[in-house]
Formats: structure tokens, sequence, C-alpha cells
């Protein structure tokens, strides 16, 4: 049928057939900016104005259309440049990957249209049906603010790191009952405490735009999907219905026989290769309990068939008339039932390599001790034990999964896909696919978001086995049910402390015995685990420790990396029980934890027995650097700490139900897995004096390429406009493992530092012959040329020119590559505050409060967002994100709305401070911070609740059930 | 798990520009067709095999008009503009907020609110304390009902189209609810009205509709919980939140 549209002020007709979604056939004519999210077009990554009004194109009939007025981003577009609305999202740093900023800058424009004056409130609700995983809201929120009174015609200042005084004076405790509680700032200034050991700088440590913002405020086609191939054939996946079963047969013959069918590939016709699919380093961690496809299946959701057609629907149709007959097996998803010994046996396949003991479904067993656990328990005074349970949540990247692959005019395979783990994917499908690695080329071009669900090889084997299959180009998009159950989510565990304390409240052992549920895939459940045992007994000090941790299998959807790692788990139940223990001793819960955590100096003891890379650690590392204590004070006067001690503020006299509290959390994280995690980087000049990075590192939303780029400018004396960066393309860049483990900034800054520094040395050398100088060392780099200390220079353009073509020519550029000995950690301190309605256990967040040392932010503002987004995805782990499951094993709230992530109108106030400290073995003095913000909200909450109610709860997340039982038993 | 989009089983689209060309269509033997007015909850759950869609945008009415006391709200009449209408409730344009983003309320409607009875829609509930009137447009002749019949037996609707909806005005009003989140769907919510004759109590979350009740109906309530409550907790939510709406609108019953 016909339909006639105007699209951004022009009458169009189109073609569409009566089931295609208005979000389909925009896209089919070109419009890139209008991206999915989810079937049920809750994301709004969708969203288009219809008359005016933002609606979600995805569960709107193109039909219902007709006739009407459609505006997308690309009709705001100027040529050349950007719409004032598209200026404030990139000035204000509102822009991480991009994917949804053309739906929230299209949310803005039927705001300002209508009201060019609009209050916070407002904003917000504007933003309300735009789901944001990346930003927590802030930046966006003010950035339409400021839009709108640039559209006003008011002057808007430059926006400005905070300088904040430090509150803490050596050797001082600081008392912050007097003090003002928020400061007077503006909202988008990040806010960074100074520290004079910081060196200054000219491109780090300043507020630069992001590399990418032009692309993504203009909704450029920029992400996998954003290309049309010719020829190319759509893949949809049969999945399991069944927890746990074998095949007993697959009939694809009507499958076969649909008319558009080019492949139906099954276990009956796929090699069967074992491998493990978490994106690590050579050799990937055991077990290797994977096949393409299995002739058994051990979640709902696991993989059975996929097809390959012309069209989406014939594929689907296709795989519906898959008939497949299952042999049912029961199925066990508690993780402590499933090692108990008589549970099912989840990998009973004689083919199967690496678990610790399949039998009885221990996938991995992890010991590590430090001095004498049971001596050093003997010796306590008082010993306090303590089970928490963190449940199972996804990582939810706006982005689902997304691979097209196709073969080049040399018939290599190329597969273009959202992952955060390039090298690592083509190291690992080739042999999977049956290819030597170099006939394998991976491409990832921007990616929407990915928070450790993407540092897998997930489906880049399926659409390669289809390509190979079919000669075709293959496109597999997971919608948003498939990324709930069929890709990858945080490991539930199951967690006892043991702690030993003196009187005066010293700690002398610690004990951490984890039972943690990798579902039936143990992709990461050896590293994970580690890191949580790392993490829950590396922030105090205590001359005991003991680490002991079985890692399920079960019959529950596949855990995997999730921006924190392990941490979040850990530091949920660690800070929980720290609370309880000063509590019961009637000790200060900040003096008691003080006494105890980690300074400068200290050694992290555990770091040498539960390192990834412990077999290359002959040492054992000490902390190098801590704000920790100007963290807390600066979070105890944002938060109000003082008012935790008040009865009337906890008790408000108009709102009997009502008790209100104020908790905290230590955070400690790492910078990158020492001795193992490379980033290499390449960087040459151009004739103009500009400069290429090419650079194997993963930005998928986070700034990487940024501040890549910054650290580069910095060493080179250019701005950042002058490093053109290009990431990440198997082909082209130096080899990266990718975006995880906290390491970007720090190894992948460090190779760009070091490929810098000599592209540094090259230039001076040439600058020193046009200049007649005879120590090039005496050259300074600045303002895009090279100084001689006499004042006369030369142009990097000129520099460029002449190496390139006048005189000794010569590419000025270098390759570098680094790996850390250390991992040097991140501290922060997290507050939160929180209502508890005490007849009805729900619980209201107000205030959410993160302090982080992340040594010397190179771009504070990104930076800032990291934090604010961070605190706002842990909210959602702490409060109300949840996956359930009947009693089968099937997810019952795959979607949105019921799963539930927060929304723009119904945010708490967030703040985010960084305390700079000088560590001197990361680039310019940086630490990592992406992942550091997702460790302290739930404990923060959950001591919050016990500041409010003296209710102590051990369980997440926080829904008002769980909290109205236990104020019943209380 | 393995179904496709809801949309993808359309085969065929209509969009009746008259009120009988709408229910000649709705009457065909052997078709299954399935109106839509905003589509947000047709447009994202499956549907049967060969679905036809009547969208009823050319033909039913977005006003809002005052009649005789009461208000008339056009079937088409979307959320947002329920939210935007100074002349609706403050309660129910509140509630017509509350039922879910931006995005869903520039599209949905308060006649397709209607139609899907949603266990959890606030405004179901606001509607029925306002003692709401439906009037369905049929071959033989419009017919009117309390919302409250429709949502007792939706067969009522069969082969009828809703025209428009009417509520009272008037009477002091309050609302509690628990979510797990502010902007949640509501575990259970009560909304309460001081209507002429006593007050009106309406609860979410605790039956297959939003449904009338009263302080003694609570006891007895059955409902069936889920992830986010459990039936003995919804019962006992509801005995909370009605006691605070009767609490805020006076104790009188």
């Amino acid at each position: 049928m016909k339909i006639d549209l105007r699209v951004n002020g022009i009458d169009r007709s189109f073609e569409t057939a009566p089931h295609e979604s208005l979000r389909a056939v925009l896209r089919r004519e070109g419009f890139f900016s209008v991206r999915f999210g989810a079937e049920t077009g809750e994301t709004g990554a969708d969203a288009v104005l219809l008359d005016g009004r933002l609606v979600s194109s995805e569960i709107m009939l193109a039909a219902q259309a007709d006739g009407h007025s459609i505006e997308t981003v690309e009709g705001l577009n100027p040529a050349r440049g950007l719409h004032p609305i598209q200026e404030a999202f990139v000035a204000s740093g509102a822009i991480q990957s991009g994917y949804s900023t053309p739906a929230m800058i299209l949310a803005a424009k039927e705001l300002l249209d209508r009201n060019p004056d609009p209050t916070e409130f407002e904003v917000r609700d504007a933003l309300s049906g735009v789901l944001d995983r990346e930003t927590g809201y802030l930046r966006p929120v003010h950035a339409i603010l400021r839009a709108a009174a640039m559209l006003r015609g008011e002057a808007v200042a430059p926006i400005e790191p905070a300088l904040i005084e430090p509150l803490v004076e050596p050797d001082q405790s600081p008392d912050f009952g007097a003090v003002d509680r928020w400061l007077d700032l503006p909202p988008l200034a990040p806010k960074v405490i100074p520290s004079p050991d910081v060196p200054e700088t000219q491109v780090v440590g300043k507020p630069e735009r992001k590399v990418d913002a032009i692309k993504l405020a203009k909704g450029h086609p920029a992400f996998v999907d954003d290309i049309e191939l010719r020829g190319m054939l759509y893949a949809k996946m049969l999945y399991s219905p069944h927890a746990h079963a074998r095949i007993v047969s697959i009939d694809d013959s009507r499958a076969r026989a649909l008319p558009g069918v080019h492949a139906v590939l099954h276990h009956e016709n796929v090699a069967r290769v074992r491998y493990a699919s978490g994106g690590q380093s050579y050799p990937n961690p055991l077990p290797y309990d994977q096949v393409s496809f299995d002739n058994k299946v051990r979640h709902v959701g696991d993989r059975v068939a996929v097809v390959a057609a012309e069209s989406i629907e014939i594929a689907e149709e296709a795989v519906s008339l898959i008939e497949v007959e299952y042999e049912v097996l029961p199925a066990v998803f508690d993780e402590n039932e499933a090692i108990a010994g008589d549970a099912p046996i989840i990998h009973d396949e004689p083919d199967m390599e690496g678990a610790h003991d399949a039998a009885r479904n221990i996938v991995q067993h992890i010991e590590a001790e430090v001095g004498d656990i049971e001596a050093g328990l003997a010796e306590a005074d008082h010993v306090f034990e303590r089970t928490f349970r963190v449940h199972q949540v996804q990582q939810a990247p706006i982005e689902p999964h997304i691979a097209i692959s196709w073969l080049d005019s040399d018939e290599r395979l190329v597969i273009r896909t959202s992952t955060q783990v390039p090298f690592h994917v083509r190291r690992m499908v080739a042999p999977l696919l049956g290819l030597p690695v170099r006939q394998v080329r991976i491409i990832k071009p921007r990616i929407g978001g990915g928070f450790g669900v993407k540092q897998e090889m997930l489906i880049e084997d399926i659409v390669g086995h289809l390509t190979l299959a079919t000669g075709r180009p293959v496109r597999l998009e997971l919608n948003r049910q498939e990324e709930f159950v069929s890709s990858r989510t945080r490991h539930p565990q199951t967690i006892t402390f043991t702690t030993g304390v003196k009187s005066d409240g010293t700690l002398v052992a610690q004990k951490m015995r984890t039972v943690a549920n990798t579902g039936p895939y143990g992709t990461h459940a050896l590293t994970v685990q580690m890191v949580s045992g790392l993490r829950g007994l590396s922030s105090y000090n205590s001359p005991n420790k003991k680490f002991d941790c079985d890692v399920a299998y079960t019959n529950v959807p596949v855990a995997g990396a999730y921006r924190g790692y392990g941490a979040p788990q850990a530091l949920f139940a660690l800070e929980s029980h720290m609370e309880d223990i000063a509590t019961a001793l009637g000790l200060d819960v900040l003096d008691f934890r003080r006494r105890n955590w980690t300074k400068v100096g200290d050694p992290l003891d555990m770091a040498a027995e539960l390192g990834e890379g412990a077999a290359e650690m002959k040492f054992i590392p000490v902390v190098t650097s801590s704000g920790m204590d100007e963290c807390v004070a600066q979070g105890q006067r944002a938060v109000g700490w003082h008012r935790r001690y008040d009865p009337d503020w906890v008790s408000p006299s108009d709102r009997p139900h009502i008790r209100r509290g104020l908790g905290f959390a230590m955070c400690m994280h790492g910078s990158a897995i020492s001795g193992l995690d490379m980033g290499g980087a390449s960087l040459k000049i151009n004739d103009d004096g500009s400069f290429n990075l090419l650079i194997g590192a993963t930005d998928l939303g986070t700034g990487a390429d940024t501040i890549l780029a910054q650290i580069a400018a910095e060493v080179l004396g250019v701005p950042t406009e002058e490093i053109i960066v290009y990431a990440a393309d198997t082909d082209m860049t130096p080899f990266d493992v990718g975006a995880y483990a906290s390491s970007t900034t720090y190894v992948s800054g460090m190779a760009v530092k070091k490929a810098a520094d000599d592209v540094h040395r090259q230039i001076v050398t040439r600058a020193a012959l046009m200049l007649d100088v005879d120590s090039p060392g005496e050259i300074v780099l600045r303002d895009r040329a090279a100084f001689a200390t006499d004042g006369r220079s030369v142009t990097l353009a000129e520099v460029a020119l002449h190496s390139l073509h006048q005189d000794d020519q010569h590419q000025i550029m270098s390759t570098a590559s680094y790996v850390a000995p250390d991992s040097p950690p991140p501290y922060a301190a997290q507050f939160a505050e929180v209502e508890v309605d005490v007849e009805t256990g729900q619980v209201t967040v107000y205030s959410l409060v993160m302090a982080v040392d992340c040594g010397v932010p190179i771009n504070p503002m990104t930076s800032a967002g990291q934090v604010e987004g961070g605190m706002v995805q842990a909210l959602g782990y702490g409060h109300c994100e949840e996956m359930a499951f009947d009693e089968n094993g099937r997810m019952v709230n795959a979607r949105f709305g019921p799963y539930k992530l927060y929304r723009s109108d119904e945010m708490p106030r967030i703040e985010a401070y960084m305390v700079q400290t000088m560590e001197k073995s990361g680039p310019f003095g940086a630490k990592a911070i992406a992942e550091i913000p997702k460790d302290g909200v739930a404990p923060a909450i959950r001591n919050a609740i016990f500041n409010a109610t003296t209710v102590a709860i051990d369980n997440i997340p926080f829904t008002p059930e769980r909290v109205w039982r236990a104020l019943q038993d209380r | 798990m393995n179904a496709g989009y809801g949309m993808r089983t359309i085969t065929r689209y209509h969009r009746p520009t008259t009120l009988d060309e709408a229910l000649d269509l709705m009457a065909r033997d052997g078709v299954n067709s399935v109106v839509v007015a905003g589509g947000t909850v047709v447009n994202s759950s499956p549907q049967p095999p060969d679905t036809e869609v009547i969208d009823l945008q050319a033909i039913c009415s977005r006003a809002i008009e005052r009649d005789n006391g009461r208000l008339a709200i056009g079937a088409m009449t979307r959320l947002q503009g329920l939210v935007e209408s100074p002349a609706v409730p403050s309660l129910l344009r509140e509630l017509a907020y509350r039922e879910g983003p931006n995005t869903l309320r520039n599209a949905a409607t308060i006649g397709g609110t209607v139609a899907t009875g949603d266990p959890d829609s606030e405004l179901l509930a606001g509607l029925l304390v306002y003692e709401a009137q439906v009037r369905i447009e049929h071959p033989g002749g419009p017919s009117t009902l309390p919302v409250v019949d429709l949502l007792a037996d939706p067969r009522v609707l069969a082969g009828g189209i809703i025209g428009s909806i009417s509520v009272a005005t008037g009477g002091a009003t309050a609302s509690a609810r628990t979510g797990r989140t502010p902007a949640d769907v509501s575990i259970v919510a009560a909304i309460g009205r001081a209507a002429s004759d006593g007050v009106l109590l309406a609860l979410t979350g605790v039956a297959a509709t939003p449904i009338l009740a009263t302080r003694e109906t609570i006891a007895s309530l059955d409902p069936s919980g889920d992830f986010r409550g459990s039936a003995e907790y919804r019962i006992d939510l509801a005995g909370t939140l009605a006691d605070r709406v009767f609490g805020q609108l006076g104790g009188v019953q």
C-alpha cells in the first residue's frame, strides 16, 4: 500500500506493507537517526515527532502515519554546524554513546517549540519517553535548559570545571555539621577538588568536546545497522523454550522449503568446535563448554537453530516451521541447590573441557588465602558472620547485539559488530568457522552502549556461519526479549562474610565464601568471581584473609561481564557487613571503616593471589595514591550526613509512616588487569600538521576516543581537534584487548602517550634541523608549532611538509603498546539518602552523592558523565531492576516497563565529585573511573534503610514487598 | 520467546471515514479484525495470524465538552490531551500522566485505555470513582453503560466502538499508591472521590481489572500475585492505601 507522509517538511510517498512499523519505513528511506531499542517501543530510541508530538515509531504502523507530518533529527540538521539544541547537547557532555541522542533532541524540540522557558520538571517530563542507560539524565536535562536559554537569545557561559576547596586538612578531623550542604554551582560544571601535586596541562584535564559528538548529535549513520548492503539476508534465531532438554530430532524441511529461505543451521549441520565465549586474552580461561549449536539446550533462550532469509518476516516464518522434538530434563536454577550433589547434571557431554567438577555442576573452585584465617579468627575479640544474596540483572544497552557480515572482494569474511572486544572476537570466531585468523576482519563502528554484555563473542559466529553458507551478507539483530534472555547478565551470588575484629575495631581476619551462579555456560565464571574475591578482600586491611568460591552451573540465562565485574556483588555484601559490625560494636560507621581501609603504602596482598595476570605478578602491589579521606568529607557535606543523627529528621512529625535515612559505602576498584591487559596505538602526522590516531581501544560511548585524543594532543602541543581518531578495525588498528576491566584510560592511554612521546621526539628532531638548532631536546611543542628557546618557530604543518616532501623524507609516525605492571585502585565514597514508608515498604531514593578519586580526570566532563550514569545503573541494581522467572525458568518480565529502568522524571538528585590525586604510574596522573560508580549504591541504600528503620536487609533489590516483609519481621 | 513482533501478523489496514463503515468492517464474518486507537497496545503485543487493523483515527472524536454537569471526553482523546486539558478534573489529569511516559501518552487514548482494561491502570480506577459512563456505538445504535459494567464484562463491547466517555465532576479526591520507583506502574493504588452519596474507592493491582471497593470488600479480595507483589502483600497494601485515602477524605464513607 502507498502512504503519503510529510517528512521534515517535504511531501513524500512510500510503499509499505500493512504490518510495517513507521520506524522500518523511515530507516528504509534513509532516516538512520530513528533507531531500534525494543519491539515494545519502550526505549524511545525510535522516537519521532508526529504532527509535532514525540511518539514511538516502533509501535506505530506506517499506515497509521499516512497523511501526517513526521520530523526526525535529520530535519534539524544544518548543512554544517549544529542546531542550538545539538550545540547544547555537545557542550554539556550530554552525549555518551549517542544512540538515543537524536530522540532526546527531538524531545527537546517538541518541548521548546511549545514552551520556550520550561522548568526542570517539564524538561524531565519531555524526556520521560527516552530511556537512557548512560548519562543518568542529568546532562541531557540541563543541556535542554541551556538550549532553551540559547533559543531565547540569552548568553550562556562556557562550561568549565568548578574547582572546590578541599575539606580535609592534613592530620585534622573534619567537622561538617555547620557547612552548607549543596554548593551553589552550575549544574553542568564538573566538580573537581584539585590537588597541588598535579602539574599544569593544556588539553588534559579540560572538558573537551567529544571527538565523535557531531555525528552523534546529528544522527548520522554511524552504528552497525546504519549501512545498506545489496543482497543482504536477515537472520532469525530459534531459541529453546525449555530450561533443560535434549534435542531428540530437528526437522527443518518445511523451513528450507519456504521461498526466500537461504540457510537453516543447527547442530546437525554445523561443525562441533568447543569454545568459551568470554572476550578475554589468549588462552581463554576454561571451561570450553560451548559449541555454536548443540544437541542439548540448557536455559530458556539457548540456541537451537538459525535461519537466513530474504526478509526478517520470511526468517521468522521459517523459524516457526522448524520442528524440534525435545526430551525435557529436570532443571535447577539456584546456585546452592545446583552444587548440592543431587541436582541434574547440566554438562554431561563427554567432549566438554575444563570444568572443575561437571558432575556436581561446579564450573570453578577458587581458593586464596593470605596469613592464617583460622588463627586470625581465633585471636579476634568478636567474630561476625552474615550471608547476603544478590540477584540477576541485565546490562540492557539501548542498542542490542547486532552484527552484519559479508565477504569482501578478496572473499575474506568481514563482520561489522557491536562489540567491546573486536580483536578477541577475531581470534575466537575464526576457529569456529574453520578459517585462519587472517581471513577474518572485525569492524567496530559506534556502539550504543555495552556495559560488559558485549565483552563476548556472542553472535558473530552465527552471522559468519550464515555468510559462509550462503555467500551473502547477513544481518542478525537481537530483539529486546532476546537481549534479556539470550545474551549475558550479571552473576547472582550467595556471599557469606566472616570477620574477626579486635575490641578497638581493628580487623584481624576476614573470610569470604561465595557461591556464584553462571547459568549453563562458564564464559566469565573464573574471572568475574576472582574480581569478587579481590574487591571483597582488598578494601580493608586485615592480616588474615581467605576467599573460597564455587561457581555453579544452573539453568538460568548465562551470566557474563557487567560493568563492575564481580565488585558490585562483593561490595554490597562487604559494605553491609561492615555497617552491621560497626553498629554492633557501637562504633561510628565511618570511623570504623577509616581505621581499617587501605591507605597509601598499604599492601594489596590479595592482588597477588587473585589478579588475573597473577602468573606475571612477582610482587605484592601497594597503594600508591588515595583520596579517600577527601572523598568521604566531600560526600558527607553534600549529603548532609549530620542529619542522620537528628531524630526529628529521621521521623518527620507530619508524616508518621515515613522514616528517613542516610547511608554510606566505601568503594575501591582497579585500573586494568596488571600484567595482562595490553593496548596499542599508532600515530602519524599529516601534511597540515594534524595527526591520525589509530587505536584498537573500543569506545562504547564512554568517551575513550576523546580522552585518548586529548592525551596525544597534550604531548604534541595541539588542540584535540587536530587528532583524528579511528577505532577499531582489526585490519587497520593495532591490537587492544578492548573495553573492559577499567583499562582504557590507564592502559590504552599509556600506549597513546608512548606513541605520542615518540612522535614528539621525531618532530623536535625535524624542527631542530629546520631551525638549525643543535639540541632537539630544547624544542618545545605548543600551539601547533615547534619553538626554539630563542623564540623562533616552525609550524607542525611546515614540519610535516618538510618531512613528507622536501628533505630526507620520512613519515613521522610511531606505534606503541603498553601493558601495566600495576592496577592502582581508584577510591570513592558513596552516599545515599532515602525515605522508607514503614507501612508499605516503599523505598524512595532522594539523593545519591559519589565523590571519587580517579587520579587526574583526563576529561572532567566525560568523567562526571561516567560517575553520574554509573550511579544510576547501580541504583537500578540495588533498588528496582530484576530478572524474574517462573518455575520453569522463563523470564516473566523481559521488557523494560516490568523490568524497570529509571526514567528521567523520577530521578533522585545525583552529584558527582572528582577528588584529584596524582597517580604517577598513569597517563598524566590518571586512574580508572568507568566501573567504580557501580560499586557503592546498593550498600549505601541498604545502610540508609538500616539508618532509617533499624532493619538490615541482606538481599537486593529493595522492592516494596521485600522491605515490607523485613519490617514485619522486625 | 520465539514470537516475532506483534504487528508482523497484520495483513490489512483500514482507515474507515464513517462510523457505519467501521462497524461494517468489524461485522464481517470470518475476518479477524482488531480496532486500533493509538495502537500502543496492539502494536506491541502478539496478534493472531492474518489480523486486519481498523484504525479509528478518522472517525472518533477528540473533543472534551461539558455536558449536563458532566464532562464528555471523545474516545480518541490522547492521554496527553487529558493531561493538558484544564477542563478535566485534576486527579484524572494526574492519573493520565501516570499512565506512562510522554511517547506513550502522545499516542495512547482514553478509549483504548477503557477497551484494554489494564488491571494496573490508575486512570481506569479514576474513571471508576468519577462514575464514568461509556457510550458504545453499535450497528443497531448507541448504548451507554457504566465503565464498571464494561470492565466486569468486556463482551458488551463486542462488535461495537467506544465513542466517548463521560465523567462526573466535582467532589474531593485523594490517592495513594505503592510502586518500586516514583513513576513505576503501581503495585497497588487506591483512588478515592467524595461523591454525593459517600466516598467511592477504586483499587488497581488487586483483580483482573481496576475495581470499586469498600473497606469491607478489601478483606475478601483474591488478587493473583506476581514478582512485584504477592497476593498477601497486595491485600495488605490495599488496606493500608485505602485507609490513607479515607483519611485524606476526612473519614467519610
